[in-house]
C-alpha cells in the first residue's frame, strides 16, 4: 500500500538538525568525568576538567566532520597565529613567579583568551551562513569569560600546587609559571571550544547543555563536591537522629526558672509578622504590579519607574530589608520584621500579577477603550477582573512564605521565633532546635492546608 | 455623520492600510464594508474611534476631528462610539451584568466605578440593553459560560448601553456558526432601524452583506473601490473588489 | 437622568433574574476574615512611629558608613560570590533531577491516587522547612559549609519544583494524551510524546527561575555561616571599619545578581514564547541562535 499514489510535486524540506546527539555527547562527557575523577585525586575537580576538554573535542570533531563550502587554510592560520599571539600577550604578564592568583592576573589572563576568541569567532561567523556579526563578540567573550572562572577555579582547591610539585618533580616542567599556564590554559581552551563550537551549531538546545554543563563542572571543581563525598557523608544521618531526637519542647527561661514552653511567645511573634508583612505587601503592590506590566501602565515613564522600583526592591533579599530596618527602627523588635516582610511581598506580588497581567487578553482593554473609559476605569473593569483569581491565589501563596521567611528574620535580631532557633543552636541544643523547627513545620503545613483548600474553593 | 477627506492610514512598519479614502456616512445609515483581508476594513472603523492614527486627511465624527484630538476628547468621542468585535472581547471572568455596565464607564463618575458601585439608572440602562439583544435572564451569569452567539449579543448590549451614536461592527459574525450569525445580523438591522443608531458593519461573507446591507463600500489594498447601494451590486462588482472570482468560501452558505 | 427606551417591544419578555446577594455578603466576609486578624497583627508588633519617622535618618547613617565602597578586597568577595552561584547552581541541579519524577508521581493525571497523596505529602513536607532552618537541622551532621548549604537548598527545592512541575503536568492539555492512547500508545510512550513536550517549556523556565531564587537563598546561608557571600558581608558588618567593604560586596553582588536574573528572565521568556522577546537580553540571545527568526509584525486586519 502506498499512501502517496499522486506523484509528489512539493520538493521535501531537509529534516532539520537535531539536538538529542548532543545532548547524547554533553551526558557522555559528564558522565566521563566521574571515573577520571575516581582515578585521580578522589574529587570530581580534575575529572571535571577532562570532562570539559574532552566535551570541547568531541563537539569540534563534530561539527568538523560535516562536509563545508570552503576551504578551510586562511581559518586554519588565521587561528593558530591568533593563538600564538593570545599565548604570548597571556603569558607576558605573569612575570611574578606566584602562585596567588590576584584579581588582576584573572582580568590579563582572561585578554589574552580574549583575542584568540575574538578570531574563532571570526571563523565561525566565515562559515557559518546566517551567523550574526555579534556572535563574534559573544564567542570572544566566552573565551575570556572561560579563562577568567578556569583561573577562579583553579585556585580554591589547592590543586594547582599539587599538581605543579608533581610535574616538576618528573621533570616535565621547569617551574610553575608553566604548569600553570598549560593547566588554565587547558581548561579555557575547552570551555571555549565547546561553546564556540555549540554557538557555531546555531541550535539553542546544544548552546544552552554546553553552558550548563560547563558551568556544572566547574561548580563541582570549586566547591570540591563529590560524589565520593556524599557518599561517605552519608553514613552520618545517624548522627543527626542521634542529637535531634527525641525532640525537647520545654526549657528555662533563665537560669533558675521552671522549665515553660518557652517559644509560644515569639512563636505568636512570627505570625503576626506574617499576618501584618503579607496584607499590606499584598494590597500595596497592586498599583505597583498594574503600572509595571506593558498591557496596563499609563506611559512609558511610569511603567519605567514602577519596574524599577520593583526590580530596586526585588533584587535586595529579605534578610537585608531586615538588617537595614533593625537598624533603623530598632534591633529586638518585630516591627522591622513586619516592614522587612512587607518588602518581600510587594516584591513577589509585584512580580507575578505583573507578569500575569503580561499575558491576559487584551481584547476586553479594546473594548473597556472604545466605550470611552479613562485608564484606569479600563485597568479596573477589564484588566482587573482577569487577574482577581490568580491575584487571591498569589496573596495566599505570599501569606504562605511570609511565615516562612519571618522565621529566618529572627536571626538578625528583627524579631520572631528565629531569634529562638538561633540562640539554641549557639547552645549546642539540638533537641531544642528540632523541637522549634517541629513547631515551625506544623505551624507551616496547617497554614498550606488551608491556603490550598481556599484557593481551590477560589479559582 | 463620518467624514473622512482624503485620509490614509500608515502602519509604523510601513504598511499603507489606507490611502486617501474619502467617505461621508449620514446619520442613521446601515452600511456594510466589504474586501479581502488586509483590504483596511478593519483600519477604516478603528480610524473612526481613533484606535488607529490618521496621518493624512482628517476624519470627523459627530463634528469632532479625530486626527490630533487629546485625549479627553477622544474618550469622548469614543463614548458616543460602539464597538463590536469580532472575538467579542467579553472579561470572561465578569458576569454579563458587568461586561454589559462596561459601556457605562465613560458616564459614570470615575471613584464610583473603581469601587464598582453603579447608579441604579445605569444598571436599569444594562437591563434593557441585554433585553434588546433577548439575554437578560443571563444577566447575572459569568461571560465565560455563555455559547459564542450569546457572548456577541453581551458584546451588542455593552455597545448599545453607551447610548452610542453609532455603531462599529468588526467582522461581528467571523466567529459564528450560520444561524446565529443571522441573529446577530437581524439584531443588529433592528437595532439600526428601531433607534436610527448609524451602524457600520466589516463582513466577509457577500450573502450576508446583501441580504442585510443597504449601502455597499468596497476597500482593496486600502483604497475605497465602490461605493453605493447593495441592490446594484452584482458579481461583477463584487470582483472588481475582490480583485478575483467569487468563490463558495465568500459565501455563508454554502450554495 | 431617565433611562432611554432601548427595547420597547422587548420589555417584560422575559422575566428579569434577581441580582444574587452573594458578591455583597462575600465583600464583608472577607473585610472581616482579612480585617481582624490584621489589626490583631497591628496591636502586637510594637509599632512605633517615632522609630518609623527616625528611620530614614537611621538608614541614611547606614548607607553612609557602606559608602563610598572600599574596593581592595573585592577580588576575594568576588571568589566568595562565585561560591554562592555555583552552590545554588548545584543545588539547583539537584532540585531539577529529584523534582522531575517526583512531579510527574504527584500530577493527578498522571499517577493513580494512592501514588499521588503520599508524594505531595513528601512534597509539601520538604517545603514547609525554610533552606535555613533544613540547614541549620543539618548542621550536627554535616557541619558548616557549602556542601550544607547544597544539601539543605537542594532539597528545599526539590520540594518547591516538584510541586510547581506537578501543577505544569496537570495544565497540559489532555487531547494528545489521549490521541496517542488512540494510536495505540502506552502510558509512559503518551507520558514521552504527549506531556513532555507540553510541560517543558514550562518546568524549564521553573528551573531556570529556581536558580535565581537559589543565589538568593545561598547568599543568605552565609548568615549563619556556610560560606560563600551571605558569610563575608555579615562578617564585615560586625566592625564599623569594615563598612565600606561591605558595601563594596554588597554592590558587586547586587549587580551580579541583576545581570544573572535578566539573562535568566530572557532565556525563561524566549522559552516559553518560542522566539525571542522584545527586550535587549532576549534580542541578543536571539542573536546568537539564526535558526528562529522573530515573528513579523502583523498587521491587525481581519
Amino acid at each position: 500500500m502506498t499512501i502517496a499514489d499522486d506523484p509528489i510535486v512539493t520538493e521535501r524540506p531537509t529534516e532539520p538538525p537535531r539536538s538529542v546527539k548532543y545532548i547524547v555527547l554533553i551526558v557522555g562527557a559528564v558522565l566521563l568525568s566521574i571515573p577520571f575523577g575516581i582515578l585521580d585525586i578522589n574529587s570530581a575537580a580534575r575529572g571535571a576538567v577532562y570532562g570539559i576538554i574532552a566535551y570541547g573535542l568531541l563537539l569540534l570533531l563534530g561539527v568538523a566532520s560535516r562536509p563545508t563550502e570552503r576551504s578551510g587554510l586562511i581559518d586554519l592560520s588565521a587561528l593558530v597565529v591568533a593563538g600564538a599571539v593570545g599565548l604570548k600577550l597571556y603569558i607576558i604578564p605573569i612575570a611574578a613567579r606566584t602562585t596567588v592568583i590576584t584579581w588582576r592576573l584573572s582580568l590579563r589572563a582572561s585578554v589574552g583568551w580574549l583575542l584568540f576568541g575574538l578570531v574563532v569567532g571570526w571563523v565561525v561567523y566565515r562559515n557559518r551562513k546566517g551567523t550574526n556579526p555579534s556572535a563574534i563578540i559573544l564567542i570572544g567573550l566566552a573565551f575570556a569569560g572561560a579563562a577568567f572562572l578556569a583561573l577562579q577555579a583553579g585556585t580554591d582547591v589547592g590543586y594547582l600546587e599539587s599538581i605543579s610539585n608533581r610535574a616538576i618533580k618528573r621533570g616535565e616542567f621547569q617551574n610553575i609559571e608553566q604548569v600553570f599556564h598549560v593547566w588554565v590554559g587547558l581548561i579555557a581552551l575547552g570551555i571555549g571550544l565547546a561553546v564556540a563550537t555549540s554557538f557555531a551549531l546555531g541550535n539553542a538546545v546544544v548552546i544552552s547543555l554546553t553552558v550548563s554543563a560547563v558551568f556544572t563542572m566547574l561548580a563541582f571543581n570549586k566547591i570540591d563536591f563529590s560524589v565520593f563525598e556524599m557518599i561517605s557523608r552519608s553514613t552520618q544521618v545517624s548522627l543527626l537522629v542521634e542529637k535531634l531526637w527525641p525532640p525537647d519542647f520545654t526549657w528555662s527561661k533563665s537560669i533558675g526558672q521552671p522549665e515553660t514552653f518557652v517559644l509560644w511567645e515569639p512563636f505568636v511573634e512570627t505570625l503576626r509578622i506574617a499576618v501584618v508583612g503579607a496584607t499590606t505587601g499584598v494590597i500595596l503592590a497592586v498599583p505597583l504590579a498594574f503600572s509595571a506590566s506593558r498591557m496596563t501602565t499609563p506611559n512609558a515613564t511610569v511603567y519605567w519607574f514602577a519596574k524599577s522600583t520593583m526590580n530596586l526592591i526585588r533584587t535586595i533579599p529579605d534578610l537585608f530589608w531586615g538588617i537595614l530596618f533593625a537598624a533603623a527602627v530598632g534591633f529586638g523588635s518585630p516591627f522591622p520584621g513586619a516592614l522587612a516582610m512587607i518588602m518581600f511581598s510587594v516584591a513577589i506580588m509585584g512580580k507575578l500579577l505583573s507578569e500575569t497581567i503580561d499575558a491576559i487578553d487584551p481584547g476586553p482593554l479594546e473594548a473597556a477603550r472604545s466605550t470611552g473609559a479613562s485608564h484606569w476605569q479600563m485597568v479596573k473593569s477589564a484588566a482587573f477582573p482577569q487577574v482577581v483569581p490568580h491575584y487571591v491565589a498569589y496573596a495566599l501563596y505570599i501569606f504562605e512564605l511570609n511565615v516562612r521567611a519571618s522565621v529566618i528574620l529572627g536571626f538578625i535580631g528583627a524579631g520572631g521565633i528565629g531569634r529562638l532557633l538561633d540562640e539554641r543552636r549557639n547552645f549546642f541544643q539540638w533537641d531544642q532546635v528540632m523541637a522549634i523547627v517541629l513547631v515551625i513545620f506544623v505551624t507551616v503545613i496547617l497554614i498550606e492546608s488551608v491556603s490550598i483548600w481556599v484557593r481551590r474553593r477560589i479559582v | 455623520m463620518i467624514e473622512f477627506k482624503n485620509a490614509s492610514v500608515v502602519y509604523p512598519n510601513g504598511f499603507k492600510a489606507l490611502e486617501g479614502v474619502s467617505l461621508t456616512i449620514e446619520d442613521g445609515e446601515f452600511v456594510v464594508v466589504v474586501g479581502l483581508s488586509g483590504a483596511g476594513k478593519s483600519t477604516l472603523l478603528r480610524a473612526i474611534n481613533g484606535f488607529v492614527p490618521v496621518v493624512e486627511g482628517s476624519c470627523n465624527v459627530n463634528g469632532q476631528e479625530v486626527v490630533g484630538a487629546k485625549p479627553a476628547e477622544l474618550r469622548a468621542l469614543r463614548s458616543d462610539v460602539g464597538m463590536i468585535f469580532q472575538t467579542f472581547n467579553l472579561v470572561n471572568r465578569s458576569t454579563v451584568m458587568n461586561n454589559v455596565l462596561m459601556g457605562r464607564l465613560a458616564a459614570v463618575p470615575r471613584w464610583k466605578s473603581m469601587f464598582g458601585v453603579w447608579p441604579a439608572e445605569d444598571k436599569e440602562l444594562a437591563l434593557r440593553a441585554l433585553e434588546r439583544v433577548g439575554i437578560v435572564e443571563k444577566a447575572y451569569v459569568r461571560a465565560t459560560n455563555l455559547s459564542g452567539g450569546q457572548q456577541q449579543r453581551v458584546g451588542i448590549a455593552r455597545a448599545l448601553a453607551q447610548e452610542p451614536k453609532v455603531i462599529l461592527a468588526d467582522e461581528p459574525v467571523a466567529s459564528l456558526d450560520p444561524v446565529t450569525s443571522h441573529i446577530v445580523m437581524r439584531d443588529l438591522k433592528k437595532i439600526n432601524e428601531d433607534l436610527g443608531i448609524t451602524t457600520l458593519i466589516n463582513l466577509h461573507f457577500l450573502d450576508l452583506a446583501r441580504q442585510y446591507g443597504q449601502r455597499l463600500v468596497g476597500l482593496r489594498d486600502g483604497k475605497l473601490v465602490y461605493d453605493g447601494n447593495i441592490n446594484d451590486v452584482d458579481d461583477a462588482i463584487f470582483r472588481q473588489i475582490y480583485g478575483r472570482a467569487i468563490t463558495p468560501d465568500d459565501m455563508l452558505q454554502d450554495a | 437622568m431617565t433611562v432611554p427606551d432601548l427595547a420597547p417591544d422587548a420589555v417584560g419578555d422575559t422575566e428579569r433574574p434577581v441580582e444574587p446577594e452573594w458578591p455583597k455578603r462575600l465583600r464583608w466576609i472577607l473585610i472581616l476574615v482579612i480585617g481582624l486578624p490584621y489589626i490583631w497583627g497591628l496591636l502586637g508588633l510594637e509599632l512605633s512611629w517615632g522609630a518609623l519617622g527616625r528611620a530614614p535618618g537611621q538608614i541614611w547613617g547606614l548607607m553612609g558608613g557602606l559608602l563610598p565602597p572600599d574596593w581592595s578586597d573585592i577580588a576575594e568577595s568576588f571568589n566568595k560570590l562565585l561560591e554562592s552561584i555555583y552552590v545554588a547552581w548545584i543545588a539547583s541541579i539537584i532540585g531539577a533531577f529529584f523534582s522531575f519524577p517526583l512531579g510527574f508521581m504527584a500530577a493527578t493525571n498522571m499517577a493513580p491516587n494512592w501514588m499521588t497523596g503520599p508524594v505531595r505529602a513528601l512534597l509539601s513536607g520538604i517545603r514547609a522547612f525554610p533552606e535555613l532552618v533544613l540547614a541549620i537541622v543539618l548542621i550536627p551532621a554535616f557541619g558548616l559549609g557549602p556542601f550544607t548549604g547544597v544539601l539543605a537548598i537542594g532539597i528545599h527545592s526539590i520540594g518547591t519544583l516538584g510541586k510547581l512541575t506537578s501543577e505544569v503536568i496537570e495544565g497540559v492539555d489532555p487531547g494528545p494524551i489521549e490521541a496517542i492512547k488512540a494510536t495505540g500508545g502506552t502510558r509512559f510512550q503518551a507520558m514521552r510524546f504527549g506531556v513532555v513536550p507540553q510541560a517543558m517549556p514550562n518546568i524549564l523556565a521553573y528551573w531556570l527561575y529556581r536558580f535565581e531564587i537559589n543565589i538568593r537563598a545561598s547568599a543568605v546561608l552565609g548568615m549563619i555561616g556556610a560560606g560563600g557571600i551571605g558569610a563575608e558581608i555579615v562578617g564585615r558588618l560586625r566592625f564599623r571599619d569594615d563598612w565600606p567593604k561591605a558595601g563594596a560586596a554588597l554592590i558587586i553582588t547586587i549587580v551580579v545578581v541583576l545581570i544573572i536574573d535578566a539573562i535568566s528572565a530572557g532565556i525563561r521568556r524566549r522559552i516559553i514564547a518560542g522566539h525571542p522577546g522584545t527586550g535587549p537580553v532576549s534580542r541578543t540571545l536571539g542573536t546568537i541562535v539564526g535558526d528562529i527568526t522573530p515573528p513579523v509584525i502583523e498587521i491587525q486586519e481581519a
